[in-house]
């Protein structure tokens, strides 16, 4: 634009033409807009989840933003540690610092907490930080070198002891609060395990795997480090920050599953940087090795690059609107203004065509077309891919499961809605409904009915209260029970129909949890067969061995497996056998005392049962030998003592 | 001004030592940071911290219906779970597709001739695909059913 600018003998005409072209570019990138999201937008529709859709955009939004305040900070002082201080970024960052912290601190739930926390500590450290360099700079130029060397290291000494001494004190003194924990669990991976499980328990902060990076970015897993490598090759102040963030964004990925989101954006961007370098690469004519080496000073300015791209499309395109005719006479006209332009800018003259012929690099059109070809294949798998996964791993509500048999056909299972509408029906409008805290906001919205512990984490003791109960024998988790004023228990039981994400697979977490507000009750330890704390993966081999004596006691135990031993799925296998758990249970035979079932689903997915009043539940029938009798003496002393 | 700046030196007195930067601290090249940048991705990838959390087993056994014990290298159905070497190899093949992608574009700087031109884009292009249809086969391992139905 400013070499468009310089040229006076034609503004006019350069002026128009720029608005051709760069409206040539809005109407490519909006084209290219609308066929991303209609393509979306029928992936949604397709597959019906609309509301699924929107989701990320407020999980995103409840926390993320101490993510992007530690990272513009960590982008700035590493722009000060590379040396590339200027005014731009001076400006930038300290606008950026106190416009964010006023608006951010009109948000009643943020309030005073950015000047409070250490997690914004960051933030107000790089601002004073830029202040003492831009000062620092200024007073170079004032002073002779010697007298700055000693300013520096006397005034950098004392300002480095007064900044630490003012954060340890105000942290001492209670002004500054000191990291929260979900924030350490980011750094020191073992620290949610054993001081808060309940953040560690939810399923979308387990650390990831392999298979999470391939499901959710398949062949962009491959090309994020190739476009890694286009920026750090060409870098500059900007690239700086795409770089920490997709650095620290793959780190993130790494320990929470959850923070993948926060990893899409970047893998998206240097993707696509790495796909537009092989195809500029690719898609080009042979006669542009000569150039290459001006082409590469001009890869710093965008809109230099943007320009040098495109007389190649308008080489040809030409030739074949003057061998049609003048049919096309707007578009073919609009090429050739846009042509003439291109070469304007670049300053290189239109070559002939036996000239192009004559100075091949090296690779023939054949390998480029295979080359094209294939990039495009993989791209093609790449949506495929994509679309599957959106149908079947992100589409389904969690609340209505679909299972297809060999056919193809699809079956429902509508166990969920079936359990909490006979709640609706069947209950006491006050009834108390205690279930795992997965299922609380379902409970409370779709049977109406008060639950115990819902999915607002907040009140840990609480949840651990429930898991206590849950992993306690019945006696004591009827004392529990009796003390909550709990009427019915609801368990999600998926050893019928090998649903994985059921009560029994969640059921160490409820241990863990209990154990860290009630650890004279409740040991891990008791849990697992070995002598180590057992994870989730070993659960399998903990269940097919000898199972201990606590769990086959528990409540979640016997509620889950209450008359299981008599159902027989089907021939081949014995009764009693678990399909999640690939075993027959260990206990089939036990009887419920303090509670009764009270109703079942078809797939056993939800069994509900219900809590017996004190004056109605039949009591453990007690050996002779061990009945205590009241004696007549008792009775009779008693009345001694009145008269 | 002047006397601001010595009033402390008018106490201390300035020792006389040399401090010399370190010769080997100096700005990273580009290439050194892509490296270290690369090695770091193909930790994470694999997963390293989910088996420094979890501390899965390196590579499963499973019984046989003859009561023998054979390695399984995968852990099947289990989306959130993972063997160490499982997820190292990959990791490795993703790294591996990375570095491919870059090797295509290597044919951009070089001025090599025709042969090694070829040969190039020939690397590049088998580590590309054998990355990708590995990872395919290790996924069909993984979830059987993968891109079906």
């Amino acid at each position: 634009m400013v070499q468009a600018g310089s040229k006076k003998s034609s503004v006019s005409k350069i002026n128009s033409k720029t608005g051709i072209s760069s409206l040539i570019i809005f109407v490519v990138l909006l084209l290219a807009w609308i066929a991303g999201f209609s393509s979306r937008l029928f992936a949604v529709i397709r597959f019906e989840s609309i509301i699924h859709e929107f989701d990320p955009w407020y999980v995103s939004a409840w926390g993320g933003y101490v993510f992007i305040i530690n990272l513009i900070p960590l982008h700035v002082f590493v722009l000060l540690l590379m040396g590339r201080f200027s005014n731009r970024l001076f400006t930038s960052y300290t606008t950026f610092y106190i416009l964010g912290l006023i608006c951010s601190m009109q948000i009643p739930f943020v309030g005073f907490q950015p000047i409070r926390t250490s997690e914004h500590m960051a933030a107000s450290g790089v601002f004073a930080l830029m202040f003492a360099v831009g000062i620092l700079k200024y007073l170079q130029g004032m002073m002779s070198k010697s007298e700055f060397k000693s300013l520096v290291i006397f005034g950098g000494l004392i300002s480095a002891g007064v900044v630490f001494l003012t954060v340890v004190a105000l942290t001492y003194a209670g002004y500054v609060a000191p990291w929260s924990g979900r924030f350490y669990s980011l750094w020191d991976t073992g620290y949610a395990k054993i001081h808060i499980p309940i953040i560690a328990s939810v399923s979308e902060h387990q650390p990831t795997t392999w298979f999470s990076f391939f499901f959710d970015l398949h062949v962009l897993v491959a090309t994020f480090p190739a476009g890694l490598w286009y920026v750090i090759k060409n870098i500059n102040d900007e690239r700086v920050f795409v770089v920490l963030y997709a650095l620290s964004a793959v780190y993130f990925a790494g320990v929470m599953v959850r923070l993948m989101l926060t990893l899409t954006p970047v893998v998206c961007i240097l993707s696509g940087i790495a796909f537009s370098g092989l195809l500029e690469l690719f898609l080009r004519e042979d006669d542009n090795v000569r150039s290459e080496e001006s082409e590469e000073e001009e890869h710093t300015t965008p809109s230099k690059r943007l320009y040098d791209k495109l007389p190649k499309e308008a080489k040809t395109k030409p030739k074949g609107g003057k061998s049609v005719g003048n049919v096309k006479t707007p578009t073919s006209q609009a090429f050739l203004n846009w042509n003439f332009f291109s070469h304007l800018k670049a300053g290189r003259v239109p070559k002939m065509k036996h000239e192009q012929s004559k100075e091949s690099d090296g690779i023939g059109p054949n390998i480029r077309s295979i080359v094209t070809v294939v990039i495009l294949l993989l791209l093609m798998l790449f949506a495929v891919h994509c679309t599957w996964v959106t149908s079947n791993a992100y589409s389904s509500p969690s609340i209505v499961l679909a299972s297809y048999g060999s056919d193809g056909s699809r079956q429902i299972l509508d166990d969920f809605r079936e359990a909490y509408f006979w709640l609706s029906q069947n209950t006491a409008d006050d009834a108390r409904i205690m279930s795992w805290w997965d299922y609380g906001y379902q409970i409370a919205g779709m049977a109406n009915r008060t639950t115990l512990v819902d999915n607002n984490t907040w009140n840990n003791s609480h949840i651990a209260l429930v898991g206590k109960a849950m992993s306690s024998n019945e006696s004591a988790a009827y004392d529990i029970m009796t003390a909550l004023d709990v009427d019915y228990v609801l368990v999600i039981f998926g050893g019928v129909i090998g649903y994985s994400g059921d009560d029994i697979n969640k059921f160490l977490w409820m241990v863990r949890i209990a154990e860290g507000e009630h650890p004279k009750d409740i040991r891990v330890i008791d849990f697992s067969y070995r002598k180590v704390i057992i994870s989730q993966n070993t659960v399998n081999s903990v269940w097919t061995k000898k199972v201990p004596p606590t769990l086959l006691n528990s409540l979640m135990y016997k509620l889950s497996y209450y008359r299981f031993g008599e159902l027989k799925l089907d021939y081949r296998t014995p009764a009693g056998f678990d399909r999640t758990r690939n075993t027959v249970i260990g206990n089939k035979d036990f009887h419920l005392t303090y509670l009764e079932e009270a109703y079942t689903t078809e797939h056993w997915l939800v069994r509900v049962y219900r809590v017996k009043k004190p004056d109605e539940f039949n009591r453990p029938r007690i050996p002779v030998a061990n009945r205590v009798v009241k004696s007549p003496n008792f009775i009779s002393k008693k009345v001694s003592t009145q008269k | 001004m002047e006397q601001f700046f010595t009033l402390p030196f008018a106490i201390l007195e300035v020792p006389h030592m040399k401090i010399k930067k370190p010769s080997w601290l100096r700005q990273p090249s580009a290439m050194t940071m892509f490296s270290i940048v690369l090695a770091s991705y193909f930790l994470v990838t694999g997963g390293i911290i989910y088996d420094v959390i979890v501390e899965p087993p390196s590579v499963g056994s499973t019984t046989d219906e003859h009561g023998h014990s054979r390695p399984v290298a995968f852990m099947p159905y289990r989306v959130n779970g993972q063997y160490i070497m499982e997820g190292l190899a990959s990791s490795f093949l993703f790294s591996m597709g990375g570095l491919g992608f870059i090797v295509l574009d290597h044919i951009h700087t070089t001025t090599t001739p025709r042969l090694n031109r070829l040969l190039i884009t020939a690397v590049g292009f088998i580590c590309v695909l054998v990355s990708f249809f590995t990872t395919w086969i290790f996924m069909r391992m993984k979830l059987p059913g993968y891109l079906q139905s």
